[in-house]
């Protein structure tokens, strides 16, 4: 399967966690995104059609479940509140596709669900993330928030940076609750996440790139 | 009576002369004279990644030159190109194609 191939790249790319990237761009704007954690590499790209919705190719290897999702993406910006100081953004990603498990097997239908929320400020990030899969055989849920603060207020175009704490609660993981420290960069189209989950050791790896 | 002609005609030559010089300046100028500036203020405007999105929907309209974006003062600038013209109504629709709220827009606010 392709999608192994392109997998196997992800993992060799990547380290560690989940980023709280926008899953939707402006009308007409394409945005590439990995994350990378202790349980799962992915690799989306999306394209826009509207300001509030995109569709794209998502693909995930994930440790914990052991198996390679590979399948399309849809996301829905339900709502938003822009405010003069601050905007909140509320967010439906549903998946269907394949998921092949590792060392063989059949590929079974596979999807996933989930609720994204944020709200921030220039100086404050809130956000909380929650999704379900359904890989054939194995199910899981998990809940990601994040806290965020800007050391200094950046300009337009300026190199934008915070620091932000990650928790993530995986039921079922040996580790049920994790903390992970990350610094987010920003500058024009360009987004990057670099962090470390303490519990499980692992560092995290994000990045967004629209266009 | 000669020596009165070749003055004259001295002198002629000599007035007319900046206003061959200046026509083109003039000219030069009326190409030069610059579009309309347009200051849209915005709501949501806090996110500089996301906010690119302000930059790229709105430069993409034929009759914009440059786009400027201040987050500090949750504005929009948008210069138009000479000649060409930016109703309200397109503003509007470029502002919420970029995912963002128009509050007010403000014409040669910055000029």
């Amino acid at each position: 399967m392709p999608s192994r191939y392109l997998a196997a790249g992800l993992a060799l790319a990547a380290l560690a966690a989940p980023a709280s990237a926008r899953p939707v761009s402006y009308a007409g704007g394409w945005t590439l995104m990995q994350e990378n954690n202790g349980m799962f590499s992915s690799l989306h790209t999306h394209y826009s059609p509207t300001a509030t919705d995109s569709i794209g190719v998502y693909v995930e290897q994930n440790w914990d479940m052991d198996s390679t999702f590979t399948g399309l993406q849809y996301n829905r910006l339900v709502r938003r509140w822009n405010a003069p100081q601050s905007q909140g953004n509320l967010y439906l990603k549903l998946g269907a596709g394949l998921a092949d498990p590792f060392g063989g097997g059949a590929a079974e239908a596979a999807s996933f669900g989930g609720i994204a929320a944020d709200w921030e400020t220039r100086r404050v990030f809130v956000s909380y993330d929650v999704r379900a899969r359904d890989f054939g055989p194995d199910e899981s849920v998990s809940h990601a928030a994040r806290l965020g603060v800007a050391p200094y207020v950046a300009e337009f175009g300026d190199l934008h940076t915070w620091a932000m704490l990650q928790i993530e609660n995986h039921p079922e993981a040996d580790e049920p609750l994790t903390f992970t420290p990350l610094l987010r960069f920003f500058k024009g189209p360009f987004l990057l996440e670099a962090g470390y989950t303490i519990e499980e050791e692992e560092f995290l790896l994000n990045w967004v790139w629209r266009y | 009576m000669k020596l009165i002609k070749t003055f004259a005609l001295a002198l002629s030559l000599c007035l007319s002369a900046p206003l061959a010089v200046a026509a083109p300046e003039a000219a030069a100028k009326m190409e030069a004279a610059p579009g309309e500036i347009i200051v849209a203020n915005v709501n949501g405007l806090v996110c500089d990644f996301c906010a690119q999105s302000i930059r790229k929907t709105v430069g993409k309209e034929d009759a914009v030159q440059k786009v400027y974006v201040d987050l500090s003062k949750g504005q929009v600038r948008i210069d138009v190109k000479p000649g060409k013209s930016l109703d309200d109504e397109t503003i509007e629709k470029l502002v919420r194609k970029s995912g963002y709220s128009l509050v007010s827009i403000d014409r040669n606010a910055a000029k």
